[in-house]
């Protein structure tokens, strides 16, 4: 009988790694290495890795300054609504990417609540690389949201009262005992947010639109390609598959990775990471 | 298990199915619908739908916005001889209250202005480049923010206010009338949109297919057509 059952379980496992790897795989066997090199290396493909980097780095640089502290504020005080307040912060996540699209345009388009006063001032934002950045940082700031608040609330009350005990000030107390106890979920956080950022595509279709070297960012080559060179397509997917498995074992990898390397080793540091 | 999996899901894509398939071009949405409304439809881009077509979709018809996919596949034999039924023409569409001031194709020619058009390899994209050189006016070219895989995009940016201009089929403008303008082409310009339509080879509802055939090159069809602003070959 209990035999029977782990004979049960492990054919559901199989099942399950089967469905989820076999697509995956299917792509790499779709074209063979030689060529998705090759393809890489084709006008679309390269210009639409710099879109997306480019892109991706001004995203990130908006979320993880902003994001920090305010997750700092959200993760070690305590006050009415905020639990209201980590709620409304992770609506993002759940958003249909077509209606964050249509919510980005419902502000920053031409006729939206702030288009209006940014187009006075000479500035449009649709359209234009500025919504590709402003349509990544949208869905990808919750995911780092999310993980720094959990790795401020996760340092020990004790070691910052500590610290302000023995004369270090708010800040320092933020950039040299909160910072780096919480390193490790903030470099996650960094990490997930970043893949989840290179693999926005429906925000950024409605919003920036998709023009070569311009807005088209790696997830619209592969759709705009589709229907044109399959080979390239299939060549991009596969290099977001690899960065999406780079990025998966760093976060992985990182928690641990930073115990050791993280440049406090101050004694509260060491017992806080347990 | 797997296998009940499988079937499980091969259920809910509805290939099992008993309707007629039509893989059809996004222009033919409203006319399509209006025609044979129990029919199980997918609208996509004409060049979206020859591809899922290679990689062995199974549909019953295809119609598309131009003659070159079905003529594709019709020499590698994944569908019988296509048909001309229809035709489109060109405009150029502007959001209702105009705020770029554009009357003319030549005024795309002007700095900041926000231009959206169909991507190379999508039919409309390519009416739309050899329109532009017909009429002279390949300088419009430099003014394009975006290239869109299928027409509803450039309807919904231009409806939406967010480009000043698009170029898009006629029948295009009908369903989003209040929002938009079209504009006239100049008559230079004779570049029109075949729509063709064939039968998938190996069809599973092969009647119905006909059927469908008949009903659009019948007196009923052709009026349908012809209320939706397509031309008649």
């Amino acid at each position: 009988m209990r035999r029977l059952f782990d004979l049960g379980l492990a054919l559901a496992l199989g099942i399950a790694l089967a469905f989820l790897l076999l697509p995956i795989l299917a792509l790499f066997l779709r074209v063979s290495p030689g060529t998705l090199f090759a393809q890489l290396g084709s006008g679309v493909a390269r210009d639409a890795l710099w879109v997306s980097v480019k892109t991706g780095l001004i995203a990130h640089a908006f979320v993880v300054g902003l994001g920090t502290p305010a997750a700092y504020l959200l993760g070690t005080r305590r006050f009415r609504g905020r639990q209201l307040l980590l709620t409304a912060i992770e609506l993002p996540l759940v958003l249909p990417p077509a209606v964050a699209g249509i919510a980005l345009i419902a502000v920053f388009g031409r006729r939206g609540l702030l288009g209006g006063t940014l187009e006075a001032a000479g500035v449009t934002v649709s359209l234009t690389q500025a919504a590709v950045v402003l349509a990544v940082a949208f869905v990808a700031s919750p995911f780092y949201l999310r993980q720094a608040v959990e790795a401020f609330a996760a340092v020990d009350r004790t070691l910052l009262d500590a610290s302000r005990t023995l004369g270090a000030g708010s800040f320092r107390t933020f950039r040299r005992v909160a910072l780096p106890l919480a390193a490790g979920g903030l470099g996650a956080g960094s990490v997930l947010a970043w893949a989840r950022g290179t693999g926005e595509f429906g925000a950024t279709i409605m919003f920036a639109g998709s023009l070569r070297g311009q807005t088209q960012t790696l997830p619209l080559a592969i759709y705009a390609q589709l229907d044109q060179d399959q080979t390239v397509a299939i060549a991009i997917g596969a290099l977001l598959v690899l960065v999406s498995l780079v990025v998966l074992l760093s976060v992985k990898l990182l928690p641990s990775w930073t115990r050791f390397s993280s440049g406090w080793p101050t004694p509260f540091a060491r017992s806080a990471s347990r | 298990m797997l296998l009940a999996v499988m079937l499980l899901a091969a259920g809910c894509g509805g290939s099992g199915s008993g309707k007629l398939t039509v893989f059809a071009a996004s222009s033919l949405t409203e006319v399509f619908q209006q025609l044979a409304p129990g029919t199980r439809f997918e609208f996509a881009g004409s060049d979206t739908l020859a591809t899922q077509l290679r990689d062995g979709a199974r549909a019953d018809l295809y119609a598309a916005a131009s003659t070159k996919y079905p003529g594709e596949l019709y020499a590698e034999g994944l569908v019988e001889k296509p048909v001309v039924f229809a035709t489109n023409r060109l405009v150029l569409i502007v959001p209702a209250d105009d705020p770029a001031g554009i009357s003319s194709v030549s005024d795309l020619r002007r700095p900041g202005i926000r231009l959206v058009i169909g991507a190379e390899g999508v039919p409309v994209g390519d009416y739309t480049r050899k329109a532009l050189e017909q009429l002279g006016e390949t300088g419009a070219l430099a003014r394009v923010v975006s290239e869109e895989q299928d027409v509803k995009g450039i309807v919904s940016k231009v409806a939406l206010g967010e480009a000043d201009a698009g170029f898009v089929y006629a029948t295009d403008v009908r369903p989003v009338a209040g929002e938009i303008q079209a504009i006239e082409l100049p008559a230079a310009v004779q570049t029109r949109a075949l729509y063709s339509v064939a039968v998938v080879t190996g069809a599973e509802h092969r009647q119905g297919a006909e059927r469908f055939l008949r009903l659009l090159r019948s007196e009923r069809g052709r009026a349908a057509l012809r209320d939706a602003g397509f031309g008649l070959p």
